[in-house]
């Protein structure tokens, strides 16, 4: 078992223009569409320790939600590497994937599964899930019915539960109410601080990110500026927000 | 390439399983008469079929309703897959942005929830020859071969369909267009080799969907052998469009969740 549980190696992730278009556009413009390039992550490298918590930080549009997802295997990287030495990842962002025509529980089935659970042990965890997403009798509508809140706390409860090596998280730490808001996230302190499980957190609450965080990524425009303690990262950060 | 096919099929095929199921219970799951309309939908267009081609254009097939359900069993299964593919990738955009899955699992899904209504259809033909009291010979057993060969071919297309689906804003319009245009050349309700005289012959050869629809009457209701050898052309051609649009999807599928 290595001592890291993801190393990140040169990551560079571009985005084509790989526009959509439609056969009457294309006919008329010929067969030349032009490809422009965004360079969205620019050789990015790093290494997450195992236990380990890193924070990642930049403005808006500087690549942060692009690496989580590159990290949670949802596109390979343009070049470079990401090794996650077989751990287990999940992505926890706002709106998690649902079939809304479907019921609240044959998503949590669903979403286990494609997390790599098999069926017998989301039975086992799903009791946990409907409760501690407080969604009673819902839990057996279509999610298309639910309201945002439901909707979050459900997705909220099937990360939480059902959880992986390696949690990506992507500005939620908290959802729902006020009541729930707490709950959530004392569970997510609960989970994140887990001396086995790794975790990547995007936010741009500096406080947070403080909080929990061991190291800290800045990223800026898909570059790296700085990596390294959480004070010394935050603090050349905020002198660059202000 | 097959043994990252081999790894995610074992991965991902209940899912695919589970969530046919739970597709097709939420498809019955608000309406009043339920999972009936499986078995009502067809056999009503069974019954107008009949009643226009038998009746007022005077078709003289041997057991005409089942000939005509037959063909709409195994068309609307082959129709209702591809369609259903081309927009596949966006309407599951909340799932795809989310997590890492191969892509053609999307549409294995949607074979198995159609090839379940298809079944239902085929357990209706059944009934059906008891009622017709249609002589059975050993050549029933081809039916396996031939939905086999079917749902590869779907599958085939459909990745194909999915793929540029993505990029392609107005596929769905031709896909329809081509798909009304294939129902008329594919014989659902009349007899291609006998209605169109020329080309009938060689349209019931070189398209596979008609030459599987009327194989499927001959085995069944004829009591005819099928053409092996054509069918095992159809079905080697349909394994090859099957590993060729595995193939494409897992070069780009990369890059669908940047595009959508």
């Amino acid at each position: 078992m290595s001592e890291y549980a993801i190393e990140v190696k040169d990551l560079c992730i571009h985005y084509k223009g790989l526009k959509s278009y439609s056969i009457k556009q294309n006919l008329l413009r010929g067969k030349k569409n032009k490809a422009e390039v965004f360079e969205a992550v620019k050789n990015v490298s790093f290494n997450v320790k195992k236990g380990e918590i890193l924070g990642l930080i930049g403005k808006n549009g500087s690549g942060k939600s692009t690496m989580l997802r590159a990290i949670a295997g949802i596109f390979t990287p343009n070049s470079g590497s990401i090794d996650l030495h077989g751990n287990s990842v999940s992505l926890l962002a706002i709106g998690v994937g649902f079939q809304t025509e479907l019921t609240g529980r044959e998503n949590i089935m669903l979403s286990g599964m494609l997390l790599g659970f098999t069926e017998e042990q989301i039975k086992a965890k799903s009791q946990e899930i409907i409760e501690f997403s407080e969604l009673g009798k819902f839990i057996d509508q279509p999610v298309r019915t639910y309201s945002s809140g439901m909707h979050s706390k459900l997705a909220f409860s099937i990360t939480a539960i059902l959880n992986t090596d390696i949690m990506l998280i992507d500005e939620v730490l908290s959802v729902g109410d006020a009541r729930f808001k707490k709950k959530s996230y004392k569970k997510m302190k609960e989970l994140i601080t887990d001396e086995n499980r790794t975790v990547v957190i995007v936010s741009h609450e500096t406080k947070t990110i403080r909080e929990l965080c061991h190291k800290v990524l800045w990223i800026n425009d898909g570059e790296m500026m700085r990596y390294g303690d959480t004070e010394e990262v935050l603090t050349a950060y905020e002198e660059f927000m202000k | 390439m097959l043994k990252k096919f081999i790894h995610d099929i074992k991965r991902y095929f209940r899912y695919s399983w589970v969530s046919a199921r739970s597709q097709l219970k939420s498809e019955v799951a608000n309406s009043y008469l339920n999972w009936i309309w499986w078995v009502l939908d067809p056999l009503c267009f069974m019954l107008i079929y009949t009643f226009i081609f038998g009746f007022v254009f005077q078709s003289s097939e041997q057991y005409f309703p089942i000939y005509i359900f037959i063909g709409l069993s195994m068309w609307d299964f082959l129709n209702r897959t591809l369609t259903e593919s081309v927009k596949i990738v966006k309407r599951n955009k909340s799932i795809v942005s989310k997590v890492y899955f191969p892509k053609y699992i999307l549409i294995l899904t949607r074979v198995w929830a159609n090839g379940f209504k298809m079944l239902i259809c085929f357990a209706i033909v059944i009934v059906m020859m008891i009622i017709f009291q249609v002589p059975i010979s050993w050549n029933v057993l081809f039916f396996i071969p031939i939905l086999l060969t079917l749902g590869l071919f779907t599958f085939g297309c459909a990745c194909f369909l999915l793929h540029y689906g993505v990029y392609v804003e107005d596929l769905a319009n031709v896909v329809n267009l081509t798909m009304r245009f294939v129902f008329y050349l594919t014989g659902v309700f009349y007899n291609i080799e006998k209605r169109i005289p020329v080309v009938g012959n060689a349209l019931n050869s070189y398209n596979p969907v008609a030459f599987l629809l009327s194989s499927m009457r001959e085995s069944l209701i004829y009591g005819k052998t099928p053409n092996c050898w054509l069918l095992l052309l159809w079905f080697a051609v349909s394994l090859l469009l099957c590993v060729l649009g595995i193939r494409k999807i897992y070069k780009e599928e990369n890059s669908y969740v940047k595009s959508i």
